[in-house]
């Protein structure tokens, strides 16, 4: 009989408080509940440069074609570090990477030479570590690629970049400011190759550097090998002969829960492999960036012409 | 009526200094009898506040012994000391979330009082300070100064303290209101006969309200009488008080019963 | 395309990325309110810890939230997922106004109430479960709207480091440069600011009454 009475004083002086606070946590909770989940679509991810966006639309158009599954699109993540997240978090199910990428960014082990070898590296440590399925290669590998006038390739028969350093002296270099930093880019490129330059290279944005190489305020730069202005500026991609640039094979990603809960996904990535060659990806750039074409009418036409 | 000669409080040699400050009692010796109205009298700064928040050990002594029904506050479980004493305030601080009921029954309720003993008192209390018992379910912030002070004073009596400390309780309303509640304490008073601490700056109030005057300075007892003796006092100090309250004091002092 | 229309088209994103916006805050001030309000109880009761624990709390809101979000990047076990390393930075930076509003709140609390409750013999305990947290409550709350508020906004940076919520949209129109696309991410986080702010405030006022 007390003790009702002292906890019925407690509970009707402290009730109004406590009833506010618990509406207040109670509404929290029920959002927290709210956590994201979908399971009769398909979120595709991408990283927010054209090829990536291109590489999306590719999988996000034959997969709603193959397999009818709806698919939601989260393209131009920030980066490899957002789309990873994503991944891990469930946001999104699927997105384009990189062999090399994966390896050195996201497992943070050295890179590798053998593309072969860093595939099935890749695809091993993304299975246990992540949970993740690494899918066959599309075709084409977008890795560095040193580039010079396609003038001064033909005038001076040089087709590999042991061939240019002979005549690097002479020329001015410009590269983008991660290639300078990263350690499978400037520093070993200039020790593999033994190369010396008339001057320190000239570091630009990224998108300048191919126009910059056009307009002869640099002889030779660092760019992608996809890089759609490579064939509209004819520019000369030097062979990587002493196979220093790792391989950056283009891959999707899917996390295992996907293709459990939907496996005709795996069927519809297969069809794609090795699709894509360096070429045809150059061309798919361009189209988009140089001709300001639409990106979905590009893919479309991409895959009838494959036959999808 | 005679004062018990058993002592409800006594204060034996207390000396008080905050930390860091100058000493604010000094060497205090006081016998308050049980059932008598004793008022300490003083100006700011003389004490009399700090020495009736010895008595519910709001305030520690820094030496001495403030002894509460044969035990040195010291010894108490400072709740169950507090719970015996009724307290009242000049702000009154009653709760403004609470309904007057509320606030009066309060300590009842926490002591694990049955409802209908609750609910008993409270009807007694409200008769006894003389509030309508249609005021029951309002808030403080509905009433008028008056009935805030009635309620505090009900609040204080709630559980039947055998003891009760009044600080200014008065001091904050008008004059007229400040009148009534003092004839109405001092009809309460004779009817209850609790052991009763006053604090007051006002020696028209202590002459009126007191069986016995403790005049305080500058944390010392400078006297201690009855309120005839008080007027008639040759003490200098004393005299001061006397001559600052003003003309006709005579109707002022209590009578021995 | 005009933002409408946009989210037309998109509204099955809009509205999923709206509620991982939802969720980033909604956990964050459930964690703020249950760490912030002891600790702003606790500083009242020792006072001698209330100089560090505010000045803590402030030196953590004056860290720029981005930078805070990158020192998390390598933490242990918060750095491997985005949505803890923005849980985290959304509650410390939520604290301050939860902590120091408690605080105030007791401590202003009418000095004669509290010296009445002490006098009775009100146990610690029952003073604050009684009298000083039910008349400090509107103070609280204001301080749980500011940080809610607060929150929505930090949650938007949040999706710079992959955490997602209506952020995502805002840093892909930017990439995009497309207005429609930022005002499709913009409004709405807009529009959940706004409305915990009516929300809370009306609470905050229904409380204040005392």
């Amino acid at each position: 009989m007390l003790f009702r009475f002292k906890a019925d004083v407690a509970r009707r002086e402290g009730r109004r408080s406590a009833t506010s606070l618990a509406i207040i946590i109670l509404v929290l909770a029920s959002l927290v509940a709210c956590a994201p989940s979908h399971q009769n679509r398909i979120v595709i991810g991408s990283k927010n440069f054209t090829e990536q966006l291109i590489l999306g639309e590719i999988l996000a158009q034959h997969i709603e074609s193959k397999t009818h599954i709806p698919v939601d699109r989260r393209f131009y993540l920030a980066g490899t570090f957002i789309c990873q997240q994503g991944m891990l978090a469930g946001r999104i199910d699927m997105y384009p990477e990189y062999t090399g990428t994966a390896l050195t960014a996201i497992l943070k082990e050295l890179p590798g030479n053998d593309p072969r070898q860093v595939y099935d590296r890749v695809k091993n440590e993304y299975a246990a570590r992540f949970h993740f399925e690494v899918g066959p290669p599309l075709g084409f590998d977008d890795t560095f690629a040193i580039e010079i006038r396609g003038d001064d390739a033909r005038r001076l028969h040089l087709q590999t970049i042991s061939q240019a350093a002979a005549f690097s002296p002479k020329w001015r270099p410009g590269f983008g400011y991660e290639f300078m930093e990263r350690p499978d880019g400037y520093k070993g490129l200039v020790s593999t190759y033994h190369l010396q330059f008339a001057e320190p290279p000239r570091i630009m944005d990224l998108g300048l550097l191919t126009r910059a190489l056009k307009d002869k305020q640099v002889d030779l730069i660092a760019g992608n090998t996809t890089d759609g202005l490579i064939p509209a500026f004819d520019l000369a991609v030097l062979q990587d002969d002493q196979h220093y640039f790792p391989p950056y094979e283009a891959v999707p990603v899917v996390r295992d829960e996907t293709l459990r809960l939907h496996p005709e996904v795996r069927e519809a990535l297969q069809d794609l492999a090795g699709k894509i060659s360096d070429a045809e990806m150059r061309d798919l750039n361009y189209a988009v960036d140089g001709q300001h074409r639409d990106a979905k009418e590009v893919v479309a036409n991409f895959l009838r012409s494959k036959g999808f | 009526m005679s004062t018990n000669s058993k002592s409800a409080i006594e204060f034996r040699k207390v000396s008080y200094r905050p930390e860091g400050s100058a000493e604010i009692l000094h060497d205090l010796d006081l016998r308050v009898h049980a059932g008598e109205t004793l008022t300490l009298l003083g100006r700011s700064g003389s004490g009399k506040t700090t020495s009736l928040k010895l008595i519910n050990n709001l305030v520690s002594p820094s030496s001495g012994d403030v002894i509460v029904e044969d035990h040195p506050t010291r010894t108490w479980d400072i709740i169950r000391l507090r719970r015996r004493i009724g307290y009242v305030i000049q702000d009154i601080g009653l709760f403004p979330h609470f309904t007057v009921e509320r606030n009066i029954t309060l300590i009842p309720r926490l002591e694990g009082w049955p409802v209908g003993r609750v609910q008993a008192r409270l009807k007694e209390l409200l008769s006894l300070v003389g509030l309508d018992p249609q005021l029951a379910p309002r808030y403080p912030r509905e009433l008028s100064g008056g009935q805030r002070q009635r309620v505090g004073v009900a609040r204080a009596l709630a559980a039947d303290p055998p003891i009760l400390l009044m600080d200014e309780p008065f001091g904050a309303l008008d004059p007229i209101t400040r009148s009534d509640l003092q004839a109405e304490f001092a009809a309460l008073q004779k009817r209850l006969r609790k052991t009763v601490v006053f604090v007051t700056h006002d020696v028209r109030e202590a002459l009126l309200l007191s069986d016995r005057i403790a005049l305080m300075e500058s944390g010392r007892l400078m006297a201690l009488c009855t309120p005839k003796e008080f007027l008639h006092s040759s003490d200098p100090l004393v005299a001061t008080y006397v001559r600052s309250a003003g003309a006709d004091l005579d109707g002022c002092d209590r009578g021995e019963a | 395309m005009s933002v409408w229309h946009f989210m037309a088209q998109n509204r099955a994103e809009v509205f999923q990325l709206t509620l991982e916006h939802l969720w980033l805050v909604a956990i964050s001030m459930l964690f703020a309110i249950v760490i912030g309000i002891p600790l702003g109880i606790l500083i009242t009761r020792w006072p001698a810890l209330d100089k560090p624990i505010l000045g803590s709390a402030n030196i953590i809101q004056t860290i720029p939230s981005l930078a805070l979000f990158g020192f998390l990047l390598p933490a242990p076990w918060f750095g491997e997922r985005a949505d803890r390393m923005a849980i985290l930075a959304l509650t410390v930076y939520s604290l301050l106004p939860l902590i120091r509003n408690t605080y105030v709140g007791i401590r202003g609390v009418d000095a004669a109430v509290v010296e009445a409750a002490r006098g009775m013999g009100m146990t610690d305990r029952q003073m604050l479960l009684q009298v000083q947290l039910p008349l400090s409550l509107g103070v609280i709350i204001a301080g749980i709207r500011v940080a809610t508020v607060i929150s929505v906004g930090l949650a938007t940076i949040a999706a710079a480091i992959g955490a997602g919520g209506l952020g995502e949209l805002i840093f892909r129109g930017l990439a995009m440069v497309s207005d429609a696309v930022i005002l499709a991410g913009a409004i709405p986080a807009a529009l959940l600011a706004l409305l915990a702010d009516f929300g809370l405030g009306l609470l905050e006022k229904r409380l204040q009454r005392f």
